[in-house]
Formats: structure tokens, C-alpha cells, sequence
């Protein structure tokens, strides 16, 4: 056997290492890190707008604050990377896409149809998929991207954590992610939906550090509604409790409160600590048909009435109510969509599942069968717990 | 038996030491006083610490006795052997009689020479060996071999506490310099007849003393005579530090982990001992070796066995866990700092960042700077005089710790990095092989700085593949992971208790692979 030099070949393996250059070695002193990108219409393909972090206005032990923590840039281009690349005229580094927190799709795109802009970043081999898409309602992208948050000093930060607590603890937002996205505007059960973002306050007081040295931060972001979409397009959207059916139904309400009147006048709130609901799907004489079950469980939160919530029956009574305010909530949702005709919920992919032979027939008018689809709930809501004390002090109160 | 006649004969064909090559046949003492004096004369080239001293005995019997002054205990000397060899009741006693040359010899042999070791010499090799290593030669005008008495006493720093592996608890007792009292701290410990204690000398110039202690029974045959075989062909003019050995025995010379594991506790080699392992031990040096060595014992520590088990397999574990980042945190900070920055939670990379605003250097390099940095203080700190001490400690941390962060030359982060990568560096309870992974540290580095984690991953490959490729003594340097025994994880990455060890490690041992009757060896508990 011959025996290999072994100087020789380690010299070898030294050359081969250096001669690879690091070629794609970036320090990180070299990126620019986008953490929101929105794109808008333009007169000719797309206007495309970045939030790029400046690491050291950001960092904790920084001074900071005399600038702004971000920078947004933005070009127009006939395609999104041309777009992008056009910014690099702009921007001192390359800019970074890994760590992209928020994509805004300004609504007027949205309307147009949103498609074509997705492809880039799905096919992005530095990206994480991470990201949450978000539709700016009533305005465009790019000024969603210029408003300063307070607390988080990343905006999209900001938007990211907050649309991850609203939808836990709230529900009427929907986080929603890339590939779950091109699925909803690629399958035909199902239709996709986007939360909507909106400023409230003065576009342009956001835009300045002015915003942050005042505890009532004049312009803030908010979440606002769920938009819902015929494939790529924006066709209307979901109001505040429409959308809290809608998270229902889809099985993403994790937590939220529900108000329900008391028989005396007033309000009593019971906070939903855990949700589960179900779809079932039939085909009866070739009608299809949907049973969506909704499992929760609550807490008694708040009661702003004069109720007597430890006697008996009465509990029975407030989860009664209860399960009316969820099941109104989920037929407003549903009524809206079918209104709007597109079946955001998936009921098209339960059909599917439950009878491919008679989905295979009628795939293609689904949006018109939907319109028809009966749709019964059943709402199962157990209270737990009455909270640390029994009956309200509003009843002692000398009125 | 040949075996052992090879080991004993090489060892004296080495014992030539009157400057010429080692192969001249040896010489003889010759009947006349006055010759062999001359020749010792000649040889020793008059030196001066070679005391020779003629006296005449009782009887007129002319005699010398030649010491080396330092090594031979002269209180010794003038107590039992020149008082009692020149003593009047000896005189009247041989005037009585009328003996001779030979008589005078049994009569100081029973009477007189009241030292525990006598021996006979009949070469100048071995006379030449028994006076330089302290004893007393005692030279008689008519006899043609002289008597060497054991008179071995010279400045020794004694037995005191290891410096190298401290323990919370356990014996503070350590080996020293004198191969005689390391032997008697391993008896001490081991009381058994099967304990066995084999000597050579190697070095041509040096002569030194090397002993191999094993347990009979225990020990495999098969290595304890390769190790006879390996320790027989060491052909070189000095042995001064056990490390001589070590490298010379090796099985491998080419491969940063360290095959032979050295210890100086008492302690550790007995246990070792009993485990059926080889000790090597070097006169003039309290570094014991052990042979074979395989990998998992150089993360054993002797503190280990002497806590409850459940603590030491945590420690155990964090260990590990230390020795992990030794090797492998500065790579993967290089690495995904600028390969992989997709790999980091947003807020740390935003933090990291903002770190390395304005910091000139690739994060290679500010690695380099710092380990190398790192490295340096740590070498003056060993070496410099012990006063200096808290200078360098504080010019380090100083300017390596916060000026060079402050000036923007290194990232904070950097420095929290190569920091916690020293200190893991510490865990390790054996200093040899915290130097491998102090080696291997940088390439994984250059690795990760061209490659990402795929050079990582690609470096660690190549330390696995020449780990399993690794050898100590004919064993498998990866036992008991590969080949796996599933036995013999009781004491690998944990440590069971006492109780449940009940076998020795059998690539290791002959045939008595027992340490307790599995009978008496169940849990301990209290009788119904």
C-alpha cells in the first residue's frame, strides 16, 4: 500500500481552504438587517419600501435616541428584485432579508392582486419564512413603514410580537406567514385572509422622534380587521367581531374575552382561557354540509351588573350566553364571507377531505357553492372558574 | 520466561557507564586494592565530590570506601560503617583468630556493615552504578569484588501536596521526585501481594531508575509485555522527565490527544492500578504515567469517585459541557456571525451587531487577536517569577479586557466569547488534554472562518474518524464508546455507584475481570 505524505497532503488541504476566499463571508458589521419590507402599486410594476435597523440607535447599551432607530429606504421597479437592487444606489450596505419581521402589502396592491410580489422572497435562498404578511388598510406600504413605535424601538418588532400577543390573547388578527399564504392562494377550499394594519393618528407626526417623547404617542400602528381575498385579491374585509368568529371557526382563538348582557341590564365579560373547535364535513344528497363544533373553556373576568353569579343555575345561564355571543360572532363571519363569496375558512378543503369524489366534481364553482353551504355550529362553553371572589361588591352598593 | 531475561538483559547491556559505548564488555574488579582504586580514579576523572577513603581495617587488612558526598548519607557512613570496620573489638577479634580477607568480609557482612541493602559487585559497571546512586563502596586489597552498602540519603523535598490536581476532597497527597518514596505511596495503598514493581534503568548517561508497577492477575499480560518491550527498545543518553517516556512509547506521534495518561496522585494510580492499568514510574520526577490511556479517563477526574454518584455524573456532565465550549465556541461565534446570521433570534443579532459597529476586523481575526492574546498571558503567567504576577494579570484585563473594547478595535461580545472559552478551558482534569483542545481549537476556527458550520462540521468529522483511528497499548482509544460495551458505560460519560461497577473494564484486564461478588454488590439496604 502506498503510504500518503502526510506534509504534502496537509499542506494540500491548507492551499484548498485558503483558495476558497471565504467567498460569501459577511461580517455583521457589512448588512444592512431589513426587518419590514412593503411593497405598493406603481404606475408601472411595484413601489417596494425597507425598514433597515440601525444596530447601534437600537442597541441596549447604547445612549440612543437622538436619531432614529430605523431608516426606511425605497425605489420603483418593473419587478420586485429589480426594485430591491435599484436601492442599493441608496442604501451604504447590502441589505439583509433573513431577519424580516413584517411584510406590508399596501391595499390598493392587495386589491389588484398581490401574487406576483411573493414569488422573490419564497424563492430567496438567505430567507427565513418567519415572517408575518399584514395588509395595509387605507394606505400605502410604505407609510406603515415610517411610523415610530414607542417600547419596541423596532417597529417591526413591534408589529411582529404585537400581532403574536393579539392573536393569543385577543383574536380578532390572524398571523399568518408565507407559505401558509401561497397555500391559501393556491388550493380552491380555501381562501386566504390577512390581518389589515392601519395608522391611526397624523401619518407624518409618525414619521419623527416626536412620536416617542409623548406618553399618548400621537400616530401609532394598529391591527384592524381581517382582509379577506379571492386567490391573490383583496375583496373586502372582516369587522372586529366577525373576525373574532373567524379565528374561532379556523381554530386559532387561543384566549380572548367575550361580553355578554346581563338579564338586568349591564355587562358581565368571561375570558376564554382555552378554544379548541373542529370542522366536519358531509355530502348529504349531494348537498354538502358543514358542522363546525366549538370546544371552550372560560373564566369569569368581570361583572359589571347586578347578577348573582353563585347561585344556582346561574352559571349555566352566563356559559348559555356565552355560547350565543360565539355562535352569533362565527355566523356574522360566515354570512360576511359568503356575502363577499369566498370561503376564507377552508370549508372547501374539509368537503374535500370528507368526499374527494364529490370534490373533484364541483372544485371549480366552489365559490358558488359556498354561497349556499350550510353551515351549523355547535358551541360547548364550560365556565371554570369564578375568579378570587363570589358574588360582585356592586351588589352591596346602596344604590 | 524469555521475556523476562530479554527485559533484565537489555536493561544491563544499557548500564555501561564509564563513558564508552554501551556494548564493551564489562570489566572486572581485580584483586588489588590499589588497581581498582586507580581505576575508579581514571574513570571518574577525578571529580570532586567523589570521596575516597582508605582505612585500615582491623588486621592490617588495607580497605577503601569511596561515596559520592551529597547523595550518600554521611552520618550513615561514619556511624555504621567506618566506626564499626575500624572498631577495637573487631581488631582483637580478627588478631584472635587470624582470619583473612574473606573472613573480614563475612565478619563486616554480619557484624559490622548494620545497613539494610548489601550487595556484592564483581564489574566496574555496576559499582560505578551503586556509587553514583549513593551508596558506599567498600573496597578490600585482596578481594576481587567489592561490597556496596545502601547509604542513599540526599536533600529531598518530601512528600507534599499536589499543586497540579487539587481536590475538595480526597488525599492531598502527592508523588515527589524520589522513585522510592512513590513506590512506597502506591504499597501504601495497595497492600496485595499481587502488586508488582519491576525496574530498568534507561539513558545511557542519566542511568535512571524506571520502574512498571501492574497488578498480577489483573493487568492484561499482553500489554504489561508490550510495555516491557516498548520500555526495552528506548535507546537514548538521558530520561529526565517521565514525558521522555511517554513520547518514546507512544502509539501514535502524529495526534494532539494524549495517549499516555500521567497523574501525580497516589490515588489515581492505585485506582488505575486496580482497573488492570500499567504505571510507569520515573525516578526524578513525580508524574506518574499510565498506560494504556483511553479517552474517556482523561475527562475523568479522581474527585469523581470520592463524592455521591449522583453529584459526580452531573459534574460529569457539566464537564463535558465545558469541553465543548473550549473547542467549539469561538468557531461557532465566527461562524454564524458570518456565515449564518439567519441562525440568530433577531434581537441578539441586532445587539451583536451593534457591537461590531466600527470594528475594523473581520471576526476571524479579532478571534485570532484574542485567543492569541488569551494564550500569551496565560504562557507569562506560568513562567514569569511569582511577584510579577498580578501585573500581568492586571495589564491583561486591562487592555485586553476593556481598553481594546473601548478603543472599538475588538467587539464586547468577542471578549464575553474568548473569555468563557478560557475559562471552560479549566474544567478539564487532565492538563494534556486541555492542551489538545487548545490545539485543535484554532483550526476548527480557521475551518468555521472559511467554510461556516459546514467546516465545523467537516472538522469535527476528521477529530472523530482520528479518534477511532487511535490506539493506546493495542486499545482502542475510543472505549468503551467504539467498540461500544454497554457495560462499561457505568463509568464512561456517568458514574454509577460503587456498588453497581462490579466488573473492570475487560479490554483492559487479563482474566479477573471481578471487583466485588455480585452477590455482596447489590444496593445497600437495610435488613428485613
Amino acid at each position: 500500500m502506498r503510504r500518503v505524505r502526510t506534509p504534502g497532503t496537509l499542506l494540500l488541504i491548507l492551499a484548498l481552504a485558503m483558495a476558497t476566499g471565504c467567498w460569501n463571508r459577511r461580517e455583521l458589521n457589512d448588512l444592512a438587517i431589513v426587518t419590514a419590507l412593503g411593497v405598493d402599486k406603481a404606475e408601472r410594476g411595484y413601489h417596494v419600501s425597507v425598514q433597515v435597523v440601525d444596530p447601534s440607535e437600537v442597541a441596549a447599551r447604547s445612549s440612543g435616541g437622538s436619531f432614529s432607530p430605523v431608516t426606511t429606504y425605497d425605489a420603483t421597479g418593473d419587478t420586485m428584485a429589480e426594485a430591491i437592487r435599484r436601492m442599493t444606489t441608496v442604501t451604504p450596505r447590502k441589505l439583509y432579508f433573513a431577519h424580516l419581521r413584517l411584510f406590508v402589502i399596501g391595499e390598493a396592491l392587495a386589491r389588484e392582486g398581490m401574487g406576483k410580489s411573493l414569488d422573490l422572497l419564497s424563492r430567496d435562498q438567505e430567507g427565513r419564512t418567519d415572517f408575518y404578511i399584514v395588509v395595509a388598510k387605507g394606505h400605502k406600504a410604505f407609510d406603515v413603514l415610517r411610523i415610530l413605535t414607542p417600547m419596541e424601538r423596532i417597529p417591526a418588532s413591534k408589529m411582529h410580537s404585537s400581532l403574536q400577543v393579539s392573536e393569543r390573547a385577543w383574536a380578532p388578527t390572524v398571523s399568518v406567514q408565507l407559505d401558509d399564504l401561497i397555500t391559501e392562494i393556491v388550493a380552491k377550499g380555501i381562501q386566504p385572509a390577512l390581518t389589515g394594519i392601519t395608522i391611526k393618528g397624523d401619518p407624518i407626526v409618525g414619521r419623527e422622534l416626536q412620536n416617542l417623547r409623548t406618553p399618548d404617542t400621537p400616530t401609532r400602528l394598529q391591527y384592524q380587521g381581517i382582509a379577506v381575498f379571492r386567490s391573490d385579491k383583496l375583496i373586502g374585509w372582516l369587522n372586529e367581531s366577525e373576525s373574532k368568529g373567524f379565528s374561532d371557526i379556523t381554530n386559532r382563538l387561543n384566549s380572548t374575552m367575550v361580553e355578554i348582557p346581563c338579564p338586568e341590564g349591564g355587562k358581565l365579560a368571561v375570558e376564554v382561557i382555552r378554544s379548541k373547535s373542529k370542522m366536519e364535513g358531509s355530502v348529504k344528497n349531494g348537498k354538502p354540509e358543514i358542522v363546525v363544533t366549538m370546544r371552550s373553556e372560560a373564566n369569569v373576568a368581570d361583572v359589571e351588573c347586578h347578577m348573582h353569579i353563585t347561585g344556582r343555575n346561574s352559571l349555566e345561564e352566563i356559559e348559555k350566553r356565552a355560547e350565543e355571543t360565539m355562535r352569533l360572532n362565527a355566523e356574522q363571519a360566515v354570512a360576511k364571507a359568503k356575502k363577499l363569496g369566498t370561503d376564507v375558512f377552508g370549508f372547501g378543503e374539509e368537503i374535500h377531505r370528507a368526499s374527494p369524489t364529490y370534490w373533484s366534481r364541483v372544485q371549480n364553482e366552489w365559490d358558488q357553492i359556498f354561497k349556499e353551504l350550510t353551515v351549523s355550529f355547535k358551541v360547548d362553553m364550560k365556565i371554570r372558574r369564578i375568579g378570587t371572589v363570589g358574588e360582585s361588591f356592586l351588589d352591596e352598593m346602596k344604590e | 520466561m524469555s521475556r523476562m531475561r530479554s527485559w533484565k538483559r537489555s536493561s544491563a547491556r544499557q548500564a555501561g557507564l564509564d563513558g564508552n559505548d554501551a556494548e564493551e564488555t564489562p570489566r572486572p574488579l581485580s584483586a588489588s586494592l590499589e588497581d581498582n582504586l586507580d581505576t575508579i580514579r581514571e574513570v571518574l576523572g577525578g571529580s570532586d565530590d567523589i570521596v575516597i577513603r582508605p582505612i585500615r581495617l582491623s588486621g592490617g587488612v588495607a580497605a577503601a570506601i569511596v561515596f559520592t558526598e551529597g547523595l550518600a548519607n554521611e552520618q550513615l557512613i561514619a556511624g555504621f560503617i567506618l566506626d564499626r570496620a575500624m572498631s577495637d573489638d573487631a581488631d582483637q577479634e580478627h588478631e584472635r583468630t587470624g582470619r583473612g580477607a574473606q573472613e573480614v568480609v563475612s565478619e563486616l557482612e554480619r557484624h559490622i556493615l548494620a545497613v539494610g541493602e548489601l550487595e556484592f559487585l564483581h564489574v566496574f559497571k555496576s559499582l560505578f552504578h551503586a556509587l553514583l546512586s549513593g551508596n558506599t563502596i567498600v573496597l578490600m586489597d585482596g578481594l576481587d569484588h567489592a561490597i556496596a552498602a545502601g547509604t542513599k540519603g540526599w536533600k529531598d523535598r518530601g512528600v507534599s501536596e499536589t499543586s497540579t490536581e487539587s481536590v475538595i476532597r480526597g488525599p492531598r497527597e502527592a508523588f515527589s521526585e524520589t522513585i522510592r518514596t512513590n513506590t512506597a505511596l502506591i504499597r501504601r495503598r495497595i497492600k496485595s501481594p499481587r502488586l508488582r514493581l519491576e525496574t530498568s534503568r534507561i539513558g545511557r548517561e542519566t542511568q535512571t531508575d524506571v520502574s512498571i508497577m501492574y497488578m498480577q492477575g489483573i493487568a492484561s499480560d499482553k500489554i504489561v509485555e508490550e510495555v516491557r518491550k516498548r520500555l526495552d527498545n528506548i535507546d537514548i543518553d538521558g530520561i529526565l522527565e517521565s514525558g521522555y517516556i511517554e513520547e518514546l512509547i507512544q502509539d501514535e506521534t502524529y495526534t494532539p490527544f494524549p495517549t499516555v495518561y500521567n497523574s501525580e496522585r497516589p490515588d489515581v494510580i492505585a485506582a488505575e492500578l486496580l482497573e488492570g492499568k500499567i504505571a510507569i514510574l520515573v525516578d526524578g520526577t513525580p508524574f506518574v504515567l499510565i498506560v494504556p490511556a483511553v479517552f474517556v479517563s482523561f475527562l475523568h477526574a479522581a474527585e469523581d469517585y470520592y463524592h455521591r454518584a449522583d453529584i459526580s455524573t452531573l459534574i460529569r456532565l457539566l464537564r463535558y459541557v465545558g469541553i465543548l465550549i473550549a473547542l467549539y465556541f469561538p468557531s461557532l461565534y465566527v461562524a454564524i456571525t458570518t456565515f449564518h446570521q439567519e441562525m440568530l433570534p433577531t434581537q441578539l443579532l441586532i445587539s451583536l451587531a451593534a457591537q461590531r459597529e466600527g470594528i475594523p476586523f473581520p471576526a476571524f481575526i479579532e478571534a485570532i487577536m484574542m485567543e492569541a492574546a488569551f494564550e500569551i498571558l496565560r504562557e507569562a503567567g506560568l513562567r514569569m517569577p511569582r511577584t510579577i504576577g498580578p501585573a500581568v494579570s492586571i495589564v491583561g484585563t486591562l487592555v485586553i479586557g476593556q481598553a481594546a473594547v473601548e478603543a472599538g478595535i475588538i467587539s464586547a461580545a468577542m471578549v464575553i466569547v474568548v473569555s468563557t472559552t478560557a475559562i471552560s478551558s479549566f474544567v478539564f482534569p487532565a492538563y494534556s488534554m486541555a492542551n489538545a483542545i487548545r490545539m485543535l481549537r484554532f483550526p476548527l476556527m480557521g475551518l468555521a472562518a472559511s467554510f461556516g458550520l459546514f467546516g465545523i462540521i467537516l472538522g469535527s468529522f476528521a477529530i472523530v474518524l482520528h479518534l477511532t483511528s487511535l490506539r493506546t497499548f493495542g486499545v482502542p482509544y475510543l472505549t468503551p464508546f467504539a467498540p461500544m460495551n454497554l457495560g462499561e458505560q457505568k463509568d464512561a460519560i456517568f458514574r454509577l455507584p460503587h456498588w453497581m461497577m462490579t466488573r473492570r473494564p475487560s479490554l483492559l484486564t487479563g482474566s479477573g475481570g471481578k471487583r466485588q461478588q455480585p452477590a455482596k454488590a447489590a444496593k445497600p439496604k437495610p435488613d428485613k
